[in-house]
Formats: C-alpha cells, sequence, structure tokens
C-alpha cells in the first residue's frame, strides 16, 4: 500500500542540524495493523505526519497506492490524502461549534457529496457506533471516550483506505481506551489497514506489526 | 456547503459575544454614518434634477466692471430674459423669478408668508412643479391670478376646493388658478404661491439691463446649445450698440454666464434664493462617512487577526479533513459577512434613530422613509458586502493559510509577524480620531471667537421687526410708541440689519487731484442708528434731526444735500484722517458733507475683510426697525411690544427675529460642519477605543500565565497595568505624532477662508492628545487592572 525508501526529516538551529528522521524505510501492506513505539521525542508523531502527507520530509521517497508523493504538489497531495486517509488525533480535535452530526458531515462536505447522500452516509455511521441519541449534542457535552469515538466515525466517514492514529486512547482512561483499541481491531478484520502512534505496550499487541523508533530511527522491524 | 458556514459562523459569534459585540455595533456605526451621509449626498446630487427640462435650463448670472470693481451675482435686470429670447434662436423660453414675503388673508385667517413666488407666465412649461388642478399654460396669464401649493391650500381653506377662491394678498384680491404639489426639499425654488412676474409693480414693467434684482432662467431648445449660446452672449454684450443701450464705458463690462440648472446648486459660487450647497462639503462628508467606517473595519480585522490564534486548531482539522485553502477563506469571508449583515440591519435602526439629529445637523429635512426605500436598502446591502470584504479579507487570508501541521503541535499561536499590520491599524485609527478631535477644536474654536468678536458694535438684545405695508407711511408714529414701550432703550430702522449689508454703490470724491470713482457698499439708515446699535463714533457725530433740514426737496431737489457716516476704512481708502474727513463732500446722487467717523465693524461674514462702508440718512428705504431692549424680562418687552403692534397695525402679524440670531445665522454652514465634525471625532475616538478595548480584553488573557508568573514572582499591580498598556500606549502616542502636523495643516487651511480667525495655540495639541491618550489608557488599564489584580494561583492553575 505505501512505501517509504530512506526518508530523511531534519530542523536546522543554528549551526546545528537535529534529525526528526533518520533513514526511515517502511513498507505497510494493506490490511496490516502496524503500531509505532517509542520514548517522547523519538519521532513517532513526525512518523505518522510524513505519512500522513501533513508534514513534508527533507530527503527519500515516498510512495502511496502508487502514487509518488514526493513528486506530487500540495494540492495533489492533499487531494491523494483527503480521498484515502483517516486521521484520529490523541486530543480528538473535534469542533466545538459543531454537533457530533455536523462533525461527522464536515468531511463530506469537503468532498462536495450531495446532502441527501451525506445523510444516508452519517446516519449509518452513527448506528455502527450507536451514538444515534448523541447526534445533536457538541463535543463538549460528551465524555473523551465518546468523543474519541466520534472522532473515529469522523475519520472513517468518508471510507479512507489508512486510519492514522496518533495516541488515540492517550487522554482515556483505561476502559475507554480498552473500547477504542477492540474498535480498532474489529475494523481492521474488516480490512481497514491502520497505523497507530502509542506509548503502551498493551495497545501496541493490539496490532499485527510492532516498529520500535528511538532518535528518528526504526531500531528493528 | 454554505449552510454549513453559517452555522459555524454564528455559532462562533455567539461564543465570543464581546468581539461580535464590538465588531457588530462598530460595523453598524460606521454603516449608518454611510447610509446618513449616503441619503443627504444622494438628495443634494439630485438637486433639481426632477426637472424634466433639467438639461435644457439654465440660469442666468451678470458679471460687472464699475469703478475698478468687478462684481458677480446671481441676479439680472428684467432686460435679460426677454431680450435674449428676441435675440438668440436657441432660447426658447424665459422666466424671471423673484421670492419675497408678503400678507395673505383669506376671511379671519391672515399670516405672513414668506415664500411667494413672483414668476412669468411659461413658469410651469419650463420647471416640471405638477399641478394637481388647474391647466399650467394658463395659470399664470393674468395679474390676478395666483397658484398655491396642496399644503397651502389646506391652510386656508381646510378641505374645500381651494380652485377659483379669492386669497388677498397685499390688500389686493387674487383668483386662484391652480393647486400646485408642494415643492420637493430638492429644489433651489421653494415656494408656497406663484403669481405673474409684473405684479411686483412698477418697477419691473419696463426692461433695463441694470436694477438686478431678479433670477432669470433660460429654456433652451437643446441641451448641448449652452456653450454655444454662451459665446453668442459674449460677443453680443461686447457690441457697440449693446454697451451703449446699457450705459457701459470705457474699461467697464457687463457679461451674462449661463449656469446649467443642475449644476447651480453644487457648483455655484453665487447663492441664489438659497444658499448653496458645495460639492467640498460632499467630499469632505463622504470622507469622514469612509474614515469612520475604515475604523470600524480596522477593529473587525485586528480582532479577526486577534483571534485567530485560538482557531487554528479548528482550522487546521478542517483542513485535515479535506478543507482546501479556499473553502477555508470562504468560510471565514461567510463570519465576516454574517457580522456585517447584521450590522447592516443594526445600522437602518440606527439611521432612523438618528434621523432627527441628522436633519438638525444638516438642515434637512429627511422622514424616516428616506431610509426605507428599495435604493438605498440596496445600496446599503451591497456596501455592506463590500464592507465584508474589506474586513474580512486579511483575516480570512491569513487564517487559511494556516499550515496543517499547525494543528498537531501543541502551543501553536500567531506571533510571527509582530502583528505589524495590526499596530498600524491601530495607527491609522488613532491618527483619524486626533485628527478629527483637533480639527474639531480648531473649529469650535473659530467659531466661538465669531460668536463673541467684537464686531465694532452690539448685537445683542437687538429686536428686528421687519416693515412693510403702511408702517412706512406711518412711520415716525410707530417709532415713537416703540420708544415708550417699557424695556425699549431705543429706536432706529434701516434697509438692511448691520450683521449682513449686500447694498452695492459707488460715490465720487474731488480733491486737488481730480475727481475719484470709489465702489463700496452703503446703507441707509434712521436716527439713532449709532446709538442703537453701540457703534464708536472717532470722529464728528451721530445724524441728528437737524439733518433732515438738508435734505430738502423742495424746488425739485435744487438744495438737497445728503448728510453721511462713513467707516474708517473709507476714510483711509480716500485718504482722510478721521479728523479730516469731518465736513469733506461726498457725492452719490446728491452731494453732502461727512458728519461723522465711525469706527469699523464687521457689516459681512468675517470671511471678508471690512470694507468701505457709506452709511446715509434716509428713512424712506427703511426695512426693518431695530429696538435696542434691556437684557430684564424680555418675555415681558416682547408681550408689550405686541400689544402696541395690534393697537396700530392691522393688516401685519406681529413677527419678531433677534439680530444675533440673524448673525449666527450667516454662519450656519460652519455651524453645521462643527457639528458633523464634532460627532464624527466621537464616534470615531469611540470606535477605536472600542476596538482597543477587544485587543487588550485579547491579549491580556493570552498573557495570563506571564502575568500570573510575574506576580508571583513578586510584580506589584502597577507594574503590571503599565506592562499591559505600554505597548497600545506606544502606538496612541505615535498616532498623535503623526496627527498633530496634519491637523496643523488642515486647520490652517479651513482657517484661510476666515479673514477674522484664531490663532492655533499649541495647546489645543496638547490637550487633544492629551485626553486621547488618557481615553486610551482609561479603556486599556480596565483589563490590564483586572488581570493585574487578579489572583497569580488561579491564573497559574488554568494552564
Amino acid at each position: 500500500m505505501l512505501e517509504l525508501k530512506g526518508i530523511y526529516k531534519w530542523v536546522n538551529t543554528g549551526n546545528h542540524r537535529t534529525f526528526l528522521l533518520k533513514d526511515v524505510d517502511l513498507t505497510v501492506k494493506e490490511g496490516e495493523f502496524i503500531s509505532i513505539m517509542g520514548p517522547s521525542g523519538s519521532g513517532k508523531s513526525t512518523l505518522l505526519n510524513v505519512i500522513g502527507m501533513l508534514d513534508e520530509f527533507n530527503e527519500g521517497e515516498y510512495n502511496f497506492l502508487n502514487e509518488s508523493v514526493h513528486k506530487l504538489k500540495e494540492k495533489q497531495r492533499s487531494a491523494l490524502y483527503k480521498q484515502y486517509i483517516g486521521f484520529v488525533f490523541q486530543a480528538y480535535h473535534l469542533i466545538d461549534e459543531l454537533t457530533v452530526y455536523e462533525n461527522i458531515e464536515t468531511p463530506l462536505i469537503y468532498q462536495n457529496i450531495k446532502s441527501s447522500d451525506r445523510k444516508a452516509m452519517v446516519a449509518d455511521i452513527l448506528d455502527r457506533f450507536q451514538i444515534v441519541g448523541k447526534k445533536d449534542l457538541f463535543p463538549t457535552q460528551l465524555s473523551g471516550g465518546q468523543q474519541q469515538l466520534v472522532g473515529i466515525a469522523r475519520a472513517l466517514i468518508a471510507n479512507p483506505k489508512l486510519l492514522l492514529a496518533d495516541e488515540p486512547t492517550g487522554n482515556l482512561n483505561s476502559k475507554q481506551g480498552e473500547e477504542i483499541m477492540n474498535l480498532f481491531k474489529q475494523l481492521n478484520h474488516e480490512g481497514m489497514t491502520i497505523i497507530q502512534v502509542t506509548h503502551s505496550e498493551k495497545n501496541a499487541a493490539y496490532g499485527s506489526h510492532i516498529i520500535n523508533l528511538l532518535d528518528g530511527m526504526i531500531q528493528n522491524n | 456547503m454554505i449552510r454549513n458556514y453559517f452555522k459555524t459562523a454564528w455559532r462562533n459569534l455567539w461564543k465570543n459575544k464581546l468581539y461580535s459585540g464590538i465588531n457588530i455595533f462598530g460595523l453598524a456605526v460606521g454603516l449608518a454614518a454611510c447610509l446618513l451621509i449616503g441619503v443627504y449626498i444622494s438628495h443634494e446630487l439630485s438637486y433639481d434634477k426632477f426637472n424634466r427640462n433639467a438639461y435644457r435650463i439654465v440660469r442666468v448670472t451678470m458679471e460687472y466692471e464699475k469703478a475698478g470693481t468687478v462684481n458677480a451675482v446671481a441676479t439680472t435686470g428684467t432686460k435679460v430674459g426677454p431680450q435674449f429670447k428676441r435675440t438668440f434662436p436657441p432660447v426658447e423660453e424665459y422666466v424671471r423669478t423673484y421670492i419675497r414675503q408678503n400678507i395673505i388673508k383669506h376671511d379671519e385667517k391672515i399670516f405672513d408668508e414668506p415664500r411667494i413666488l413672483y414668476a412669468d407666465a411659461p413658469f410651469f412649461k419650463v420647471f416640471s412643479f405638477h399641478l394637481a388642478e388647474g391647466d399650467p399654460a394658463t395659470a399664470l396669464d393674468a395679474s390676478d391670478k395666483i397658484v398655491i401649493t396642496r399644503s397651502m391650500a389646506k391652510k386656508y381653506f381646510g378641505n374645500e376646493d381651494a380652485l377659483g377662491k379669492t386669497l388677498t394678498m397685499g390688500g389686493k384680491d387674487f383668483r386662484i388658478s391652480a393647486i400646485c404639489e408642494d415643492v420637493p426639499q430638492n429644489s433651489q425654488l421653494k415656494f408656497d404661491f406663484v403669481t405673474p412676474f409684473l405684479n411686483l409693480g412698477n418697477n419691473v414693467k419696463d426692461e433695463t439691463w441694470w436694477t438686478a434684482n431678479w433670477i432669470t432662467y433660460l429654456l433652451l431648445r437643446d441641451h448641448n446649445s449652452i456653450s454655444q449660446l454662451q459665446q453668442q452672449v459674449n460677443d453680443y454684450m461686447k457690441s457697440t450698440a449693446v454697451r451703449k443701450d446699457a450705459g457701459v464705458e470705457g474699461n467697464n463690462y457687463l457679461s451674462y454666464h449661463l449656469e446649467p440648472l443642475t449644476r447651480v446648486h453644487l457648483y455655484s459660487s453665487l447663492p441664489g434664493f438659497e444658499p448653496n450647497g458645495s460639492i467640498r462639503n460632499i467630499y469632505i462628508f463622504s470622507l469622514i462617512a469612509l474614515l469612520i467606517l475604515i475604523i470600524a473595519c480596522a477593529n473587525y480585522t485586528n480582532l479577526a487577526t486577534a483571534q485567530s490564534a485560538g482557531r487554528t486548531a479548528e482550522i487546521g482539522m478542517r483542513k485535515v479533513m479535506g478543507a482546501s485553502k479556499k473553502q477555508v477563506f470562504i468560510q471565514f469571508i461567510s463570519e465576516s459577512l454574517i457580522i456585517t449583515l447584521f450590522a447592516g440591519a443594526l445600522a437602518i435602526i440606527i439611521s432612523i434613530t438618528l434621523t432627527p439629529y441628522f436633519n438638525n445637523i444638516t438642515g434637512t429635512q429627511f422622514s424616516v422613509s428616506a431610509f426605507l426605500k428599495p435604493l438605498p436598502i440596496a445600496a446599503l446591502i451591497i456596501f455592506s458586502i463590500l464592507t465584508s470584504f474589506f474586513a474580512g479579507f486579511y483575516p480570512a487570508l491569513l487564517l487559511s493559510g494556516t499550515e496543517v501541521i499547525g494543528v498537531l503541535k501543541k502551543g501553536f499561536s500567531f506571533t510571527g509577524g509582530k502583528n505589524l499590520l495590526r499596530k498600524t491599524l491601530i495607527i491609522a485609527q488613532f491618527s483619524i480620531s486626533a485628527i478629527l478631535i483637533i480639527f474639531t477644536i480648531i473649529i469650535l474654536q473659530q467659531m466661538n471667537f465669531m460668536k463673541t468678536k467684537d464686531l465694532g458694535y452690539n448685537k445683542d438684545h437687538i429686536v428686528v421687526l421687519p416693515i412693510g405695508g403702511k408702517m412706512l407711511s406711518d412711520f415716525q408714529a410707530l417709532k415713537d410708541a416703540f420708544s415708550q414701550v417699557r424695556g425699549v432703550e431705543s429706536v432706529t430702522a434701516s434697509y438692511e440689519t448691520p450683521e449682513y449689508v449686500q447694498w452695492g454703490d459707488g460715490i465720487s470724491v474731488t480733491d486737488e487731484k481730480g475727481k475719484h470713482d470709489i465702489s463700496l457698499n452703503a446703507m441707509p439708515v434712521d436716527l439713532d442708528f449709532i446709538k442703537t446699535l453701540q457703534m464708536k463714533l472717532i470722529a464728528g457725530r451721530d445724524f441728528q434731526q437737524s439733518d433732515f433740514a438738508m435734505m430738502d426737496t423742495s424746488n425739485d431737489y435744487q438744495n438737497y444735500h445728503q448728510p453721511y457716516l462713513i467707516n474708517e476704512t473709507l476714510a483711509k481708502k480716500i485718504g482722510w484722517t478721521p479728523e479730516q474727513a469731518i465736513g469733506q463732500a461726498i457725492e452719490k446722487g446728491a452731494t453732502g458733507p461727512v458728519v461723522g467717523v465711525i469706527k469699523d465693524f464687521n457689516f459681512s461674514s468675517l470671511h471678508d475683510p471690512v470694507g468701505p462702508l457709506l452709511i446715509f440718512l434716509n428713512r424712506d428705504y427703511s426695512r426693518d426697525f431695530m429696538l435696542r431692549i434691556n437684557g430684564n424680562d424680555v418675555p415681558q418687552t416682547l408681550s408689550r411690544l405686541e400689544m402696541v403692534w395690534k393697537q396700530r397695525i392691522t393688516d401685519r402679524p406681529f413677527h419678531y427675529h433677534f439680530l444675533d440670531e440673524d448673525y449666527n445665522k450667516l454662519y450656519q454652514a460652519e455651524q453645521r460642519s462643527s457639528s458633523l465634525l464634532s460627532v464624527a471625532a466621537m464616534l470615531a475616538i469611540i470606535l477605536a477605543c472600542l476596538g482597543l478595548f477587544g485587543l487588550a480584553a485579547f491579549t491580556t488573557v493570552q498573557r495570563t500565565k506571564e502575568i500570573g508568573i510575574r506576580k508571583v514572582l513578586g510584580a506589584h499591580a502597577g507594574s503590571i497595568t503599565l506592562l499591559v498598556s505600554k505597548n497600545f500606549l506606544a502606538l496612541v502616542v505615535i498616532a498623535i505624532a503623526i496627527a498633530i502636523p496634519l491637523a496643523w495643516v488642515i486647520g490652517n487651511k479651513w482657517l484661510q477662508d476666515f479673514a477674522y480667525r484664531i490663532n492655533i495655540s499649541w495647546w489645543v495639541f496638547l490637550a487633544a492628545g492629551a485626553a486621547a491618550l488618557l481615553i486610551a489608557f482609561l479603556t486599556v488599564s480596565f483589563h490590564s487592572i483586572k488581570a493585574a489584580m487578579a489572583n497569580p494561583v488561579k491564573s497559574l492553575r488554568t494552564e
């Protein structure tokens, strides 16, 4: 599905160059569930953002579904991730001014999907996540677990091929976290490719594959 | 999609009530200013255009040189209209006009009517004043005909049909030949009655070039022929035959200018029946409205960019979800659109509420319905949309350019760019405010100077009673009767009141070098003129009863001598010292001695320096009694005067005004400008401070943690207040520094128009600067003191 070859990313501070990612090679096949682990500052989130095309890299090659991402212009890149990638964040990043329903609907609006189709798709996913009763509430009226559920629903609404999750359970208690991880597992069973960043060994174990990162370098594979 | 934007926008506004309130209120005030001034300007621009023939009508003005002085007036002699029609084929029709006051009577109803128009018969053919009843072709074709407006018909006849009924004017009966719709506000001719021009009396029966008291309009066959006709007129007036006919000799000349009707009100320097508007004021008013709107827009831009820090997460997230830059841009423009549309709606309410005050300031009479017509509403909507783009463009651009990655990094905010734009906008706002404040103070000072200036006479406590009807033949008896009223100190009469003397004249003086012609202003007066007006004599004496003996009309004026008073300037111009002047002879029709020299007094607007003035004794010209009354119990004195009036004068209502009011009317235009500017200056500073208030609230919240840490480290409240305020105050100081030289230049330029003017003193700048700074400080310190007093533990915990 995607392939990273010799990815480097750095920032210059004064005369000094700090590497965030250093010679990262990574191949992800369709249907995999990968967990990225590593201490704070090891470059986990940076790697995830690079994969998600939200962040750029300085050197290397990135192929995603037969497209050479490093050769694409920003517009084309964003069209690509818009279509194929869903994002889930530790802090949920729901839009406070929108209701649950509207938060989930927003990606569809940006993809110019007709109103009637949007209604059907949102109703469908609300049903599937069993949050129909919460659809008119605002994010601040929900618990953390519920918010993350909405965040995942929003990430999945446009039928992405790849789900990227940056510490999705980081702000949740263990019970809520377990529920979310079970959901991920189920999604993976249904064929969704998932890459998650996590601190927890337990959560990492849900994945089919663990990547350890230290100082921007992959330690083993 | 749009619905979604509007929904988000609406909820965002609701969440940030303070900022939204500031923005909506500010923009509403700016838009209301634009709406009010826009309606006013469109009214001014529409002047006289309701006439179907507007572009074919010209006003003829006269310019002539006599005794080395060039004069230009909007009035012409009786000959111009008929002679031009006879001579020049492009002229289809002419109308000579004059508006004056007269007493109108019907049964028991008797009123002093100020707006009686005398006009030649084609009046209703040339101008488009609609006749509700009657035939325009015959409405003025006989000397006993009179046309009245609908309001006048109601005033005199109630609900009866007025057509064909009789009105008495000046003791003569007139038949109502037509009922005219009331004259629109935007007409330079404003009248309640119209009667044939020749009813003005014997002095208009003959055609003469001179005795120019009448305003002549020409209807041309083709609107393109104006310049060609002008050329023909110029050539014609230079021809020997015409010069001879008009009695123009030597270097003197007489010429006429054709002013297109639609340009008279705004572009002509010559006032006609009413003071003209001025295109310069139109520009100034537009500029003021725009400046206020700009200040409001700057508030929006500033607050929106300041708030943007709090919205990066939202924008980043939207982009992650697939929003394009364009879509985010549209979203934020929608927000500013919603705000301005709200503001637009509020602006209509504000405009309607302020209409009476606005009418007061501009001297117009708009009704509320003037704002509820489709055109102003449509203009307002379009203007709101433009404003929303203007105000929202930069924030939308800034926010839509947010890097997606921003959302994923904690502590990201807009601190880059050093907020140069924000600072620039604050400086611009306060510069505009400070200029307006300083300029307003200068105008108010000049107004005050003019009101209190020693004019050379005492204008206070002078009651003016207009003379008319048979009063002149009863002059002495009336004067005596008024003099004996308790509270009246002295009585005189004159042709014109002294605040504005228009009578132009010429004299000749003979000395060893020969005869000199001097053109000057003149005023015929009654005895006690100097005494009543408390003017100062430098040499000689006031007129006295025995002077009448000089004016011997027997023997066909063989021994007629006219006694004169002259002002200092005239004495100087002739080359006499005041003492030398006494007894010298002046020739003006009749020859006579100078009996006194008075200290110069301002007999014209303070825009002009005092010119030479000749005062001559002749009570037959009197148009106004002037009574000096003592200041105690003025109402009592007036009611006693009314009693005396009613006993002696039955054909005229008691009607009076005060000389100081007449004087103040001279400066109505300045009065209006100063009122408007005061309001504008106030609005500008309020709006600028409102913006500052919002920004201060915002930055204080942003710096809560910093303030908390500083307090924990031992900073006291004063130093924290200073810390938060000083950045803003520095901007205000820069703004004032920019404003002072600009205001100085503008103020001086404005003062140039006055021959008698104040000097701008340095304390004006100091006071205005200090005031602006103080207001700004109070605005900002509301928040900074609040922050400084807050418990630091709280602010640190919230982080």
